[in-house]
């Protein structure tokens, strides 16, 4: 489903991202990307997300290869995916509701569907009360709680969460993973950059670890804690 | 289609009433702009309209030789070499030497001694043509031409007056087309970092839009219908101003009327026009170019 294969990534400051980076992942896998601060895990959710193109390689999304989508395909493509992100990135002055009516509106869906849909994943992310409150009425918890409602309204195939518990307390921390394996079990393919050792010890799933822009472990799918 | 249309218009105002205080500077920056264009347009365009008034009246007598009889062969031919000339416009009035005499006694009264002086010498004035030219700018030569004509003695004319007029009317054309050119850049500009300035506060939300897979236009169409009514409320606004000074000058000064000043009443629909048009054209492309701008070279999405 998603495949890297020999890619090179290097910004025009000289700084080298990713160095013959190869690495695949299979549909409906589960998968944390661990790696200290300028490892190159940012720069590999850039290049998922048609952010960023490497310099050599090849990086193929079920089937597309990423260097030759058009710039009109961008969207559409990146519609199969959602993004959770650390810092929540909900729009201060929309309710919860809109906050993920708002993803849904992109892709064109009517009035309608946004009304009949929208209750419905909240419900999923235990949300239905806070509909109409505004995002800083609301916990970290529970704000990240509605990225991940945005991030699943449009039925992704896959989802690409970066840190989505860096500001959450622990016990949230493992509620929102809970949440993302509950999703993961219904097909829908995770990968999860993290620093927490914690989750990934608990949680047991694929692990893969970035150095130097260079993948330096793989525990390979659903194993026992590689740390071990 | 139609719903993601009426979602996106909605948006445009939703975002320009929350950023109100943004949208009011872009509509009072635009107002500025709007009025001094559309009044450097309004003085340009009555000083053309008094130029024409003043061409109206711009009328030069060609005075015939004595051996012009006025038989009405002479006239015809006489009338033809003028208008083979050019320049002229086609009514011209014929006065006989003996009329023009008889005019000047009734101005001058039938009971003075220099009338009863001259009643004897009835032939004393030359037959004349009135003509008006059509090209003022073009006198000098008109005026030179007219002379060389055989059967003519001499040719009286406002070549001074003319001539700083018509200096004057294409100064005026000039800066005013200058200055509605320069003014139109200025609005451009203010209005694209206007919209630059809202871009960069709502960032989030684009970058977020880009995110969940928004395409350009989508993006785009809430930044082009704030332009479009931030431009449409300037223009109204500008309209509305410039209508009440016009008017104003209009009813304070009513003799102005009388030297070819345009009246409000054939002036409102192409301001009003004007105006909107302008004012919904900068607020459109001020916003597209900015919008466009954005999404090439900064709009990220962790851009944020």
């Amino acid at each position: 489903m998603i495949e890297f294969r020999n890619v090179y990534k290097t910004y025009d400051n000289g700084t080298k991202a990713l160095k013959d980076f190869n690495l695949f992942i299979d549909e409906g896998e589960f998968v944390f990307i661990v790696g200290s601060s300028g490892a190159g895990k940012s720069t590999l959710l850039k290049i998922l997300m048609r952010e960023e193109v490497p310099n050599s390689g090849e990086v193929i999304v079920d089937g597309r290869r990423l260097s030759t989508l058009r710039h009109k395909d961008i969207p559409y493509y990146r519609r199969s995916m959602g993004m959770v992100f650390q810092d929540f990135r909900l729009i201060p002055n929309m309710t919860v509701f809109d906050n993920v009516a708002f993803a849904m509106r992109v892709t064109g869906a009517s009035t309608r569907a946004v009304r009949k849909k929208v209750p419905y994943v909240l419900g999923l992310v235990g949300l239905n009360d806070k509909a109409r409150c505004l995002p800083k009425e609301l916990s970290g918890g529970e704000q990240q709680r509605v990225g991940l409602a945005r991030a699943l309204i449009n039925n992704p195939s896959m989802i690409i969460a970066d840190e989505p518990t860096g500001n959450v307390d622990p016990r949230m921390s493992f509620e929102i993973v809970d949440m993302l394996n509950e999703i993961n079990r219904r097909g829908t393919t995770i990968l999860m950059v993290t620093h927490e050792h914690a989750l990934v010890k608990k949680f047991r799933r694929r692990i893969i670890e970035i150095q130097d822009g260079e993948l330096v472990a793989d525990s390979g799918p659903e194993v026992e804690y590689y740390g071990q | 289609m139609g719903s993601s249309i009426k979602y996106l218009i909605k948006e445009g105002f939703r975002n320009m009433w929350a950023n109100r205080l943004m949208s009011f500077a872009s509509i009072g920056v635009l107002i500025c702009c709007l009025v001094l264009m559309g009044s450097a347009a309004i003085i340009s365009v009555n000083v053309s309209s008094m130029m024409e008034w003043l061409e109206d009246k711009n009328v030069v007598k060609v005075f015939l030789a004595d051996s012009f009889n006025g038989t009405d062969e002479e006239k015809a031919l006489m009338e033809a070499k003028i208008m083979g000339v050019g320049n002229i416009e086609d009514e011209m009035v014929f006065t006989s030497g003996e009329d023009a005499f008889a005019s000047m006694l009734a101005r001058l009264g039938n009971d003075s001694e220099l009338v009863n002086s001259l009643s004897d010498t009835a032939d004393i004035l030359p037959d004349a043509y009135t003509l008006t030219i059509k090209d003022i700018t073009r006198l000098n030569d008109t005026v030179a031409l007219l002379g060389a004509i055989d059967g003519v003695y001499t040719v009286r004319s406002e070549q001074d007056l003319a001539n700083t007029l018509t200096n004057i009317n294409r100064f005026v054309s000039i800066v005013g087309a200058l200055i509605v050119g320069l003014l139109f850049l200025v609005s451009m500009f203010i209005i694209t970092n206007t919209i630059k300035l809202t871009m960069y506060v709502r960032r989030l939300e684009i970058s977020i839009m880009k995110s969940v897979g928004a395409t350009d236009w989508f993006i785009r169409m809430p930044f082009l219908v704030e332009g479009i009514f931030i431009g449409l409320i300037s223009g109204i606004v500008s309209f509305g101003g410039i209508s009440y000074v016009y008017l104003t000058v209009l009813n304070s000064v009513p003799e102005i009327a009388e030297y070819g000043v345009i009246p409000y009443s054939k002036i409102w629909l192409i301001c009003l026009i004007g105006f909107l048009g302008a004012g919904i054209l900068t607020g459109a492309v001020g916003s597209t170019i900015s919008i466009r701008k954005y999404l090439h070279n900064d709009g990220g999405l962790n851009n944020v």
